[in-house]
């Protein structure tokens, strides 16, 4: 039993960090229909962004996060101009192969710059942890959870109470009938691929320095991403915040109860298991956002 | 007002619109008839800059707006009813009536414009928070109207407001129309159903194919004989 409820507080931290990662992606997908590929690279880029500027530039930690999720936002931007705005209306697998693209770019881009070794970095938080009852956590972890949390409030705050979020629901609805309102849909294109990238960047800032960082690391967070995605639907934020749960849920299961050497696994049987049975994900309503 | 001169649309090959003309005055209601396919939503979507032209001219008020974007029409005052309501479906009523008026910035003017709404049609009111997916056919053709009126627009062009309701809403949505125009906007409508719609109107054009074939006052239309054969059912209702 106290075995359980370290893997549920393992699992609520993971999980938290996931949904970040998730909704980022299902906004990309959802509302301009491109699969980004390069999603893992903007979690490489967001934990990188903090160990240059809290270690190299010597930066207080937090401010470094808030710093990486900037800089993410605007790595994103610049990508949606630069490569996707070009190939407006051009079919979905040309723009993936262009993702595929970018993808390379930026992680043989972080080896050359950061070298193959891994990287570490230092936060302000005592070594000990905080122990309650049988069940033990780091003070990371614990600001790593709460952080989290408060970006997916606002991503949802976001989407559902702004003008922008209004627009952005508005264009994945009906792009023409948005056009016809007003809106600037070449904005809305960018400010999506910014958002989603932002999510993407502070999910590495936040579990970069919980583990290491290292040019690799972007792969496999962009395949937990797809499996989330699919997971809880495309296209829905309430999905992937969910789906980010259980996938953690299920690694920290599958790692404590089965084999540790599965834990990655868990995510790509949860993909086919989620294909195999409910293909439009588990919580999708027909096609929705919001 | 509105100035359409020569205007040639495009799908791919096909020549959709073959060089259309047609002008709408400060305060008329024109309706633009004719037969499915004949062109009628095209000549809408260009004006409104969904769909660019390959050829022609476009003025509203004395300026060129044949280059303008979607987003230059609406704010200039042109607004577009579409064809088949085109409500946003998982959004609210209320939230529907927001992004009919994205482009204006004063709140206090959009708050009075949304009662005046919700005074026009009691149903919204009463389904402000409901999702505009689960409405009936009828109340969205109703928001779609609201949706249109929330960008205050000087000339308001209507695409089949008819299209699929039943005979009792056909006629309150006309109702509707015929007052907003009497309150001093400019309608452009586009509708299958002839006969009303050359009723309803000061100024009418048919539409065959692309090409404008016939114009003129909405009684001479009616008392035209290739209407009547053609578009009317050729009994004299």
């Amino acid at each position: 039993m106290t075995e359980f409820l370290q893997h549920i507080v393992n699992m609520l931290i993971l999980g938290s960090t996931y949904a970040l990662l998730g909704i980022g992606l299902t906004l990309i997908f959802g509302i301009m229909r491109v699969v980004n590929f390069a999603h893992g690279e903007l979690y490489a880029f967001g934990a990188y962004f903090v160990y240059f500027v809290s270690i190299l530039l010597g930066l207080n930690f937090f401010l470094s996060i808030l710093v990486a999720i900037v800089a993410g936002c605007l790595l994103g931007a610049l990508i949606e101009v630069v490569l996707l705005r070009p190939m407006r209306g051009a079919d979905i697998d040309t723009t993936m192969l262009i993702m595929i693209g970018a993808m390379i770019v930026m992680q043989n881009g972080e080896q050359y710059i950061w070298g193959g070794v891994a990287k570490s970095v230092n936060t302000p938080f005592p070594q000990a942890p905080l122990v309650i009852g049988s069940v033990s956590v780091s003070w990371l972890s614990v600001f790593v959870f709460f952080a989290s949390l408060a970006l997916i409030a606002a991503s949802y705050l976001l989407i559902n109470r702004t003008k922008l979020g209004k627009a952005m629901r508005a264009t994945f609805q009906d792009r023409d009938t948005a056009s016809l309102m007003g809106v600037n849909i070449q904005m809305i294109y960018m400010a999506t691929f910014a958002l989603g990238s932002s999510l993407a960047a502070a999910a590495g800032a936040l579990l970069g320095p919980v583990y290491v960082i290292s040019p690799q690391m972007g792969n496999i967070a962009s395949l937990k991403a797809f499996a989330i995605v699919i997971l809880g639907g495309l296209g829905s934020i309430g999905g992937a915040t969910i789906g980010g749960f259980m996938l953690a849920f299920a690694e920290e299961i599958g790692a404590g109860y089965i084999s540790s050497g599965y834990r990655d696994a868990m995510g790509f049987l949860i993909i086919i298991a989620v294909l195999l049975f409910k293909p439009t994900g588990l919580f999708a309503r027909a096609e929705r956002i919001g | 007002m509105l100035e359409v001169r020569d205007l040639v649309c495009r799908y791919g090959k096909v020549e959709a619109l073959k060089g259309i003309s047609l002008s709408v005055k400060q305060g008329q209601f024109v309706a633009l008839i004719g037969a499915n396919g004949a062109g009628k939503s095209t000549t809408l979507r260009a004006i409104s800059g969904v769909l660019s032209s390959a050829a022609g001219q476009l003025s509203f008020e004395g300026q060129d707006i044949t280059r303008c974007s979607a987003r230059e029409i609406i704010g200039r005052g042109i607004a577009h009813c579409p064809e088949g309501r085109r409500v946003f479906p998982d959004m609210t009523v209320d939230e529907n009536l927001d992004m009919g008026a994205y482009l204006r910035p004063d709140r206090a003017g959009i708050e009075q414009d949304r009662e005046r709404v919700f005074g026009m049609f009691p149903r919204l009111a009463e389904r402000r928070q409901q999702v505009a997916g689960t409405l009936s056919g009828g109340e969205q053709q109703m928001l779609a109207i609201s949706r249109s009126i929330m960008s205050r627009p000087k000339l308001m062009m209507f695409d089949e407001p008819s299209l699929g309701l039943a005979p009792n809403i056909v006629e309150q949505v006309f109702d509707i129309i015929d007052n907003i125009r009497k309150s001093g906007t400019t309608v452009l409508m586009v509708e299958q159903n002839a006969y009303s719609a050359l009723e309803m109107c000061d100024y009418a054009y048919l539409i065959e194919a692309g090409v404008i074939v016939l114009s003129g006052t909405g009684e001479e239309l009616i008392d035209n004989k290739h209407i009547r054969d053609a578009y009317l059912g050729g009994s004299g209702h």
